[in-house]
């Protein structure tokens, strides 16, 4: 065909004298929504020349009366390589525009009569909402660019699973399927949002990142509930222990005692039709299966928000200088130390303290080893090998800081008693289908470091090396650990680019799945996490955040009408993007169904 | 070269012998072609050069010229429900030799629409009709009747094309037009007028006192339209008629002279036309001041009185205050004729519009046979 020639069989005859589209008279329906078969189409797909239909997006225009919102999920027919057969593409509405055929403000403005506010337009504006869709999948794997006019649904319970992926998940493995929240659409129609085990937990990824301003993000909240999803889920319960640092005054201390039923009947109702939702019972932690762990503090109680008598069972744990010598290291590890000399006297140091025969044979305590030889003489810092005195009195300064002065009353400077447990030995002997609280909220920083770091590091060694029982039996460990942690930015903080105890966390996530390590780990603001961390976590759950923070590199994993919606999320709202979801979708999930201090 | 310093004397000279509306906004470029609307309205009321004799009850002679219809918008009276419009596009696409007879061949695009506004606002496509013509002079210094009736076989039984003849005579050309190109424009507005008239007819059972049609242009489209219930409104009309103003002292005006003075939201008396079958005034919607010049945002409205018998002034007011409130919303931006441009009729147009072949795709289209190559 010659340039400039029109081809005449794609082109449509024109129209002839229509018989009125509505019978005279009566006008169209207020509502004009269309019945097509059992399943209302709310609008059709609409491709332009400046926004076409593309493989990973398309647009549909709202019928009236339709209401829509961002991150409900649409189905739309689509082509099929056999004649009479149709395929499905699902998406993600994005966005919502409204247009009209108004060219500029300014048509407005002179419309009502040039700004008069109480002018009343006889005829409204043409116009009509756009949504904005993110394919998610095709039922046939076809990602051709939808056609224009195809007609638009909402998604039903079923197309939801399948727009995720995960139909054929929960049909042939439910096994696999960890609930992780109720999705749930403007139309009413709500599904259970799960996640594939095998990307939780391994062996194809792992780790969970939350991340969302405090108070609003309910990030120990979902992390609760997310462990407790994994554990009631799982075929092998007892094959995954879970270690959990309380952080924020007695917030997770009463994990295995039953929760207060709400006084407001309609809400203690949709606690539980929440909990039905998911699938899953709202029950506490086992008390039978879960342990507490207190630090020591100054006097006889713990250092803890809460006092011994109100957790019977809790242990306390203290560290003495034979249990942290190994671990000096975290201890310092936020002191500053440009030419490493602090690393060379700690080296200098746990290499002595192991030897029996030599300069720190008498050193068996932190009292000795800040007061005595071979560091101190007559009072005096003495040189420690070719270090000199005045490094070597760096040193002893930040240990008595650490230690003795500034210390929460962790540290015992002699030695243990008996009832002062050694997180190390407890936690080697970690079981499956046990919990393992650990309470640091009152703990100051490099004491929290410390504790996270010997957590991380024992941990890690049981599932590299194995443990043995006091009789030197090899004690079968769970095949997975999971690890809560809060506030990660302290232990792993973007801009740092080395420390021991980022060495640590860095070590988990990147190589933690093959152990069976697992890290939930959650902040504020992701952006204040070293980015290899995060970026080894394939499931991220983003609660509320500021447009400062979504405007950071850390999001651009989301597609930018979704990240200002951030910035609009309510409490109990949550962004969750997973490694087999092509976009990220909102969930809601149920309360705690643990005690909570403060709940009423 | 003309020089602009010489421009001020020439102003000078206007003003000092004339009375000048000055264009509110400064000088403001011309149409580049003929307004269509006016010529319309210019052809259609030919014979209506000279209007002595108002055409509303009670006789407003010795009353104000210009009568205030604050407006009243739908909420409060909805009372243009129908809005029709007809629109047109034609081509010069050859000229045909038959024998030693040359004659041009047209074809033509041709389309009417009805907009129904429901209650709330909204609008809807209620009815339209598109042709596609060939208009063709036929017999005379035309087309053979052999080869014309060889074309009117490919007529279609829907009409949706059409082989016309344009050498028939109709209100847009007279017999005595030898210019046959625009014999073939004033045949297809004639059809597209027709098709009006069916679009007009469709909404019979649908008028009513609460329930009026809006015609875009004028009530005679080759006859009278008859019908109750109707108006028609022209945003550009023929500025030739002269009015004698009935009163103590008849007062001579022209059309220019008579908008000039009419204020916002207010409208002339209605005069009698074509022996008192129409009755028309001039409607204003936009204060002068937001406005290029004077004759803006004027609408000429014509009402039919198939009786002959003068209109009552309430029904003139309500149909004019029902036209101020039409204002909003405007086409501003999108059309140059915004200010005196209903949106309901715009959208018409657009449905109309929207139904033709683009230029590019119809002009596409035309493929003429190419020659047999000679064997030897």
């Amino acid at each position: 065909m010659a340039r400039g020639e029109t081809n005449l069989d794609a082109v449509k005859p024109a129209e002839s004298l229509q018989t009125p589209a509505t019978a005279p008279g009566q006008a169209r329906s207020q509502s004009s929504l269309h019945q097509l078969g059992n399943r209302q189409v709310v609008g059709r797909c609409s491709a332009t020349d400046r926004n076409p239909s593309t493989s990973e997006k398309f647009q549909f225009w709202l019928a009236p009366d339709v209401i829509a919102n961002p991150f409900d999920i649409v189905e739309v027919e689509q082509v099929h390589p056999e004649a009479g057969k149709s395929s499905v593409t699902y998406g993600l509405i994005t966005s919502i525009d409204h247009i009209t055929d108004a060219p500029s403000h300014l048509s407005n403005f002179i419309s009502n009569n040039f700004g008069e506010v109480e002018e009343v337009p006889n005829t409204p504006r043409m116009g009509t909402s756009i949504a904005h869709v993110n394919v998610l999948s095709n039922s046939d794997e076809i990602y051709m660019p939808v056609p224009n006019e195809r007609p638009v649904r909402f998604a039903t319970e079923e197309g939801i699973q399948k727009a995720l992926g995960m139909d054929a998940l929960i049909k042939d493995q439910p096994n696999r399927a960890i609930p992780a929240g109720i999705i749930k659409l403007t139309s009413g129609q709500s599904a259970v949002a799960y996640l594939d085990r095998h990307y939780v937990l391994g062996p194809e990824s792992a780790h969970v990142n939350i991340s969302g301003i405090s108070g609003l993000a309910t990030k120990t909240s979902y992390a609760m509930f997310l462990i407790q999803s994994i554990l009631h889920k799982a075929p092998d319960p007892d094959e995954i222990a879970v270690v959990i640092l309380n952080v924020k005054a007695d917030d997770l201390l009463y994990l295995d005692q039953p929760r207060t039923p709400l006084k407001n009947k309609e809400k203690e109702a949709a606690f539980q039709e929440t909990w039905e939702a998911v699938g899953l019972k709202p029950v506490h932690f086992d008390p039978k299966k879960t342990h507490f762990f207190l630090p020591k503090g100054p006097g006889q109680e713990p250092n803890a928000h809460v006092k011994a008598g109100e957790i019977p069972k809790a242990m306390i744990y203290a560290y003495d200088l034979p249990h942290t010598a190994d671990k000096l290291e975290l201890l310092f590890a936020t002191v500053p130390d440009t030419y490493s000399t602090l690393e060379s006297i700690i080296g200098e140091v746990q290499k002595g303290l192991g030897d029996t025969k030599g300069k720190f044979k008498n050193v068996s305590s932190f009292d000795q080893l800040l007061t005595g030889e071979p560091l101190v003489k007559d009072g005096t810092a003495q040189p420690l090998g070719e270090i000199k005195v005045s490094s070597v009195g760096v040193f002893l300064r930040h240990m008595r800081r650490l230690i003795v002065t500034r210390s929460s009353g962790l540290f015992v400077r002699g030695a243990l008693s008996i009832r002062q447990k050694v997180l190390s030995e407890e936690l080697r002997k970690i079981k499956g289908g046990h919990t393992y609280v650990v309470d640091i909220a009152k703990l100051h920083d490099e004491e929290q470091t410390l504790v996270f770091g010997d957590i991380i590091r024992t941990l890690y060694k049981v599932k590299a090396e194995g443990s043995e029982d006091e009789q030197g039996n090899l004690l079968e460990g769970p095949e997975k650990i999971l690890v809560f942690v809060d506030e990660l930015n302290k232990y792993a903080p973007s801009g740092r680019q080395s420390s021991p105890i980022i060495d640590q966390v860095l070590e988990i996530a990147e190589r933690g799945r093959s152990l069976g390590v697992i890290l939930i780990s959650a902040q504020q603001f992701m952006s204040a996490v070293h980015s290899r961390v995060t970026g080894n976590s394939a499931t991220k759950v983003l609660g509320r955040a500021g447009s400062a923070e979504i405007s950071t590199s850390d999001y651009r994993f989301l597609p930018d009408e979704l990240k200002s919606s951030l910035t609009r999320l309510a409490k109990g709202e949550l962004l969750l993007s997973h490694a087999i979801y092509r976009q990220p979708i909102k969930i809601a999930f149920p309360l705690p169904a643990y005690k909570q201090p403060g709940v009423k | 070269m003309f020089e602009l310093r010489k421009l001020p004397s020439i102003l000078r000279v206007l003003h000092d012998n004339l009375k000048i509306l000055p264009a509110t906004g400064g000088a403001v470029e011309d149409l580049q072609r003929p307004d269509v609307d006016e010529i319309e309205d210019g052809l259609a009321n030919k014979e209506l050069t000279e209007i002595s004799a108002f055409a509303e009850d009670p006789d407003p002679t010795g009353q104000p010229l210009y009568i205030s219809t604050p407006p009243i918008h739908r909420i409060r009276d909805h009372l243009f429900r129908f809005f029709i419009d007809g629109s047109l596009r034609t081509y010069y696409i050859a000229t045909a030799i038959e024998r030693d007879r040359t004659f041009p061949v047209e074809l033509a695009q041709i389309g009417s629409a009805c907009i129904h506004r429901l209650q709330d606002g909204r609008l809807t496509a209620m009815s339209h009709s598109n042709r596609v013509l060939l208009l063709v002079p036929k017999g005379g210094e035309g087309m053979s009747e052999d080869v014309f009736d060889e074309l009117t076989k490919l007529n279609t039984p829907d009409e949706s094309f059409q082989v016309i003849n344009t050498l028939a005579k109709t209100m847009h050309t007279s017999a005595t037009e030898i210019d046959l190109r625009t014999r073939a424009g004033g045949i297809a507005r004639n059809r597209m007028h027709r098709l009006e008239v069916n679009i007009i007819n469709s909404t019979d059972g649908v008028r009513g006192e609460d329930s009026w049609v809006i015609l875009d242009g004028a009530v005679k489209l080759d006859d009278f339209i008859q019908v109750d219930h109707l108006i028609g409104v022209a945003k550009s009309f023929d500025k030739k008629p002269q009015f004698h103003i009935p009163g103590s002292k008849t007062r001579n005006v022209d059309v220019t002279g008579l908008i000039a003075g009419l204020p916002y939201a207010h409208r002339t008396r209605a005069f009698q036309a074509h022996g008192g079958k129409v009755a028309f005034w001039y409607v204003r919607l936009w204060e002068q001041v937001h406005l290029d010049y004077p004759l803006m945002g004027v609408l000429k409205i014509e009402l039919p009185c198939p009786t002959a018998q003068p209109a009552p002034v309430d029904l003139i007011n309500r149909l004019s205050s029902a036209l101020v409130a039409e204002r909003s919303v405007t086409p501003y931006g999108q059309d140059k004729r915004w200010h005196c441009h209903l949106y309901p009729i715009y959208c018409a147009e657009l449905t109309i519009k929207s139904r033709f072949y683009a230029h590019d795709v119809l002009l596409g289209a035309i493929r003429w046979p190419r020659p047999a190559l000679a064997t030897t």
